[in-house]
Order: structure tokens, then C-alpha cells, then sequence
């Protein structure tokens, strides 16, 4: 009894050893700084250092002001956009990688893990370049004779969701690939030899199967969205607003953190409920599609 | 005879979308790395010639190149310390049965879905709270919250894969439980790790949310120094630097390809 006792008592020191500075690691710093944030949301002041007290002040001063609430709107709907935008795009490349042979993909996978892995100052800075007033986008048009001086297509709302998209597209990919990788290409012919057509093969087997990747594409990509703030910053400029500009404006030039801290605490809960509806109503009857008639 | 159409018609925008996706993905970077190689004083593209001007002018800046420096320390420790930190988790959930082991992968992957933003302001504050703030190792520890659930993710899925067999078959031959971890398993996972590794790498070094609040005075890694020129300024230098960044990741990630053999890294 005693040899089983020592071993299993090991064996338990060395999960305990294994997986505690990781646990440790994000219990110190991303939950307790997550509560920091949360209690100082609550102080009545502009300042969290030595603040104290208890108030709604923050958040009723957020509510009350119709420009904070419209631009809470405003980072929704751009985080739905980009995350439906990066769906459309995403899903055929995504499925389509995974249909290649091993070889193929590779070189493919490639040209998506960079953009991915680029930091996103850079990216965003290639766009100012691709699209500035003597950008390869305003020498194509005026080479076409579309138009006859140079435009500006930055500073708008479609220029910030073409830009998001283009950022968090890979994660997208990537997410679908990974379910598609998983499902039986066997499953496709089997419903092709029945007569199905494909938009019914891909409704009703397809999509049903990759619901898992779609899902976790979709939740990453909006997650990013909402957070963003050197891409409405940048390409937007004063025409678009995200909240995540507005932490960052309060924090670090207003200094204004308990503000911000509740700012950040609205976007996260507004941010994560729209998620659980649209994955409520939308993405899982899709995810049920192969049990529907 | 419809069927046929509509099929086609659905095959032919699937390439067309697969082309503009890869043409969307590929253009920002190279339209920096051409527009850098400039020997004129404007952002234009194509370029009227080509010069090494600009990267001159960045090797020679010293705000620069002490940022490339930090960025390039602050995410070789933090690639090393959370391979390390998540090479243990990621076996311990894996070989381990226990009660909330979903909770526990869950929790591991957890900063993936919080907003950076929500997490950098909160971590700025915590870590003047404890008086690290300001401090290299308060950088290093934020950037391996963020860089822990990449290595905890990829190794994950590489350890799915992973024939126990093989180990069991060198224990049963009277191989210690360390020989078997040096000859068996790191290399079975090998792949895996190379690919955390490349993924950790250059999460950290390519962070700009994070790293705004955590950035001070003459420790700014060089995504943040970029941002702060960018806000100002509108010329090659930028695109220099950018570029430089652009080789950095791009060598990264081929360095592993290479490294990992015929086994794909991601």
C-alpha cells in the first residue's frame, strides 16, 4: 500500500509543479490587475492613486454623454463588420487550404502566418503608404482614368473596416483550417454522389462541421476589433472613434484612469454579451444545420 | 444544366476571393519594404530609384536602434520564459487527468479573449501598485501573459498528436525517465515547440497594445517608438524601420521552417 501511497503522492507533486507557474503567472498578473481595474472603475475621482470611496459616477458619466455611447456603437457594429467581412473572406481560403496537398499548403500557410505575425504599427503603416495621396491605389485609378487628382482615401469609416479586415483575416484562416483539416473530405462526395448541389452540400455539411472554427474565428477576430485603437487612431482619424482610442487618450494623455477603467470595463461586458447573442443566434443553428431537414 | 452554372459560378468567386485575399494580405508589407528602399524624401510607390539611404539613417539614430535593441531582448526572454512556463502547463494538462482540466485549459488560454486595452490599463496600475512599474521585468511580465496562451495553444495541439507509445516502448526497454524526455519526447514535439517559439517570438515583438502602457521614458520597444513617429511624422525613415521589423519576423519564421525539417512548423 505504502509504494502506491508514495507514487500517486509523486505523482500529484509533480502536476502541482508542473502547471503552477502558469496558473501563478496569470493569476498575479491578469486576474488581479482585472480586479484593479474594476475596483478603480468605482472610485468618484480622476485619480486611482490613493483614491478612495465608492461611486457610479464613471459609469453614469459614460451613459449620460451621448458621444461616449454613440462611439460605444460605432466599435460594435466595426467589430460585427470585421468579423462577418473576415468570415466571408476567410472561410472559402481557410477551406480551401486545408483541401491541398501537405506540400501546397505549406508555402501558402506562409504568406498567411506573416501578416499575422507582423506588428500591427507596420501593417497599419503600409496602408497609409497604399493608400496616401501618391499611393499605388491613387496612381491605379489615375492611371485608369477614374479619376483626375488624387483622392483622399483615408480618414473614412470603410477605410478603418478595410484595414481591421485585413489585419485579423489570418486568424480566421487559420481557425477554419484547423476544423477543416478534421473533416472527412469523404462526408462532401458522399453528399455530391447523392445529388446534392453544392450550395446544399456546403449548408448542410460543410458549414455544420466547421461551426467549432467559425466560432472561435469569429469570438478572436471580434475581441480584437473591439480592442483596437492604432488602426481608428491612424487610418481613421478624427472621422472614426473606437472606445478602444478613448482608454487610451483617458489613460495615457488624459490620465484620467477611473474613467477609463469603466470605459474598459462597458467595452469588455458590452463586447462579450454581443458575442454570446450573436453565437446564441446565429452560429449555433448553423452548428445544428446537419440535423435539420 | 443550372446545377452546372450555379456550381461554376461558385467555384469561380472561390478563386477570386482566395486571390484577393492573399493580394489584401501580402500588399501593406511590401509596399513598405519597396517604398523604404527610396533615395527621395517622399513616401511614393512605386519608387524613383533605390537607395540604402534610410537604413543609414537608422542605424544611425540612436532612439532607434535602442528600441530595436529592447524589442529584440524583450522578446527573446519572454519566448524563452514562456516556452518554458507553458511547455510545463501544456504537459501537465496533457498527461494529467483531473477535475477541471477544461477549466484549467480554458484559463490558461483566457488572455486571448480579454481586450488588450482592458488588460494593459490594468496591469499599469497593478504593477505601480507593487512598485514594479517602470521596470524592465514589469514589461517582460506582461508581454508573457500575452505570449503564454500562443505557446500553451500550439503545444496543445502538437501534443495531440504525440504516439505515447514511443515512450512507452523506451521505458519498457529500461530507459530512465530522463533519457527518455532528451531522446523521445523533446524531439517528437520539436516541431511544436519551434512553432510556439516563433509564435511567442514575435507576439512580443510586434506588440503595440500592451506595450503602450507599459512603455517608459528610455524603454520603448520599437513597435511603440514607430507609433509615436508615425502620429508626427510622415517620411522613408519610418518605412525603414518598418521594414526592418517586416525582415526580423519574416527571418523568424523561416529560421523555424528550416530548423523543424520536412515537418511543418504551424
Amino acid at each position: 500500500m505504502s509504494r502506491w501511497a508514495a507514487e500517486s503522492q509523486n505523482k500529484r507533486l509533480g502536476f502541482v509543479l508542473l502547471i503552477a507557474p502558469a496558473v501563478m503567472l496569470l493569476a498575479v498578473f491578469l486576474i488581479l490587475p482585472m480586479m484593479s481595474v474594476f475596483r478603480a472603475s468605482f472610485y468618484p475621482g480622476t485619480s486611482a492613486l490613493g483614491a478612495s470611496g465608492f461611486s457610479l459616477h464613471q459609469y453614469y458619466k459614460f451613459f449620460a454623454d451621448s458621444f461616449y455611447v454613440s462611439v460605444l456603437l460605432e466599435t460594435i457594429v466595426y467589430a460585427l463588420i470585421t468579423s462577418l467581412g473576415c468570415l466571408l473572406l476567410g472561410f472559402p481560403v481557410g477551406y480551401s487550404l486545408a483541401r491541398l496537398p501537405p506540400t501546397q499548403r505549406r508555402v501558402r500557410m506562409i504568406l498567411i502566418i506573416v501578416p499575422l505575425t507582423l506588428s500591427l504599427v507596420v501593417v497599419v503603416f503600409g496602408w497609409l503608404v497604399l493608400l496616401g495621396r501618391q499611393g499605388l491605389v491613387n496612381n491605379i485609378l489615375m492611371g485608369i482614368g477614374l479619376i483626375d487628382t488624387p483622392k483622399q482615401l483615408l480618414f473614412n469609416r470603410f477605410a478603418v473596416i478595410v484595414v481591421l479586415i485585413q489585419q485579423f483575416l489570418p486568424f480566421m484562416i487559420l481557425s477554419v483550417m484547423n476544423v477543416a483539416l478534421q473533416i472527412d473530405p469523404v462526408l462532401e462526395q458522399a453528399s455530391t454522389s447523392l445529388r446534392a448541389k453544392r450550395l446544399r452540400t456546403f449548408w448542410k455539411i460543410v458549414i455544420p462541421l466547421a461551426a467549432p472554427g467559425i466560432i472561435s474565428g469569429f469570438t478572436l477576430v471580434f475581441v480584437m476589433t473591439v480592442s483596437a485603437f492604432v488602426t481608428p487612431r491612424l487610418i481613421g482619424g478624427p472621422k472614426a472613434h473606437m472606445i478602444g482610442g478613448l482608454v487610451y487618450e483617458e489613460v495615457l494623455i488624459t490620465l484620467n484612469w477611473p474613467f477609463g477603467a469603466a470605459m474598459s470595463f462597458i467595452l469588455l461586458a458590452v463586447g462579450l454579451g454581443t458575442l454570446a447573442t450573436v453565437s446564441i443566434l446565429i452560429v449555433r443553428p448553423l452548428a445544428r444545420g446537419l440535423h435539420v431537414r | 444544366m443550372s446545377v452546372d452554372i450555379q456550381d461554376r459560378l461558385l467555384s469561380i468567386t472561390g478563386v477570386v476571393v482566395r486571390w484577393l485575399v492573399y493580394v489584401m494580405l501580402l500588399l501593406p508589407a511590401i509596399i513598405v519594404v519597396a517604398t523604404s528602399f527610396t533615395p527621395g524624401t517622399a513616401l511614393t510607390f512605386p519608387p524613383p530609384g533605390f537607395s540604402l539611404r534610410w537604413y543609414i539613417a537608422v542605424w544611425e539614430s540612436s532612439l532607434f536602434m535602442s528600441s530595436l535593441g529592447l524589442s529584440l531582448r524583450l522578446a527573446a526572454l519572454a519566448t524563452v520564459c514562456s516556452l518554458i512556463i507553458g511547455l510545463a502547463a501544456t504537459f501537465a494538462t496533457d498527461r494529467y487527468v483531473f477535475r477541471g482540466r477544461d477549466f484549467v485549459r480554458g484559463f490558461l488560454l483566457s488572455p486571448l479573449l480579454i481586450p488588450t486595452v482592458v488588460l494593459g490599463l490594468g496591469l499599469m496600475q497593478f504593477l505601480i501598485w507593487i512598485g514594479l512599474n517602470q521596470t524592465f521585468i514589469g514589461l517582460l511580465l506582461g508581454h508573457l501573459v500575452i505570449t503564454l496562451p500562443y505557446v500553451v495553444r500550439t503545444l496543445t495541439a502538437s501534443m495531440v498528436l504525440f504516439d505515447r507509445n514511443l515512450e512507452q516502448a523506451a521505458m519498457s526497454l529500461r530507459a530512465t525517465p530522463a533519457r527518455v524526455f532528451r531522446t523521445i519526447t523533446i524531439p517528437l514535439l520539436f516541431p511544436g515547440i519551434m512553432s510556439a517559439m516563433v509564435f511567442a517570438f514575435v507576439t512580443s515583438f510586434g506588440n503595440v497594445t500592451l506595450s503602450v502602457f507599459l512603455s517608459y521614458q528610455d524603454r520603448i520597444t520599437l513597435p511603440i517608438r514607430v507609433l509615436t513617429y508615425v502620429e508626427q511624422n510622415y517620411d522613408p525613415l519610418v518605412a525603414a524601420v518598418s521594414s526592418i521589423v517586416i525582415f526580423v519576423t519574416v527571418f523568424t519564421i523561416f529560421l523555424a521552417d528550416r530548423l523543424s525539417g520536412s515537418r511543418s512548423v504551424i
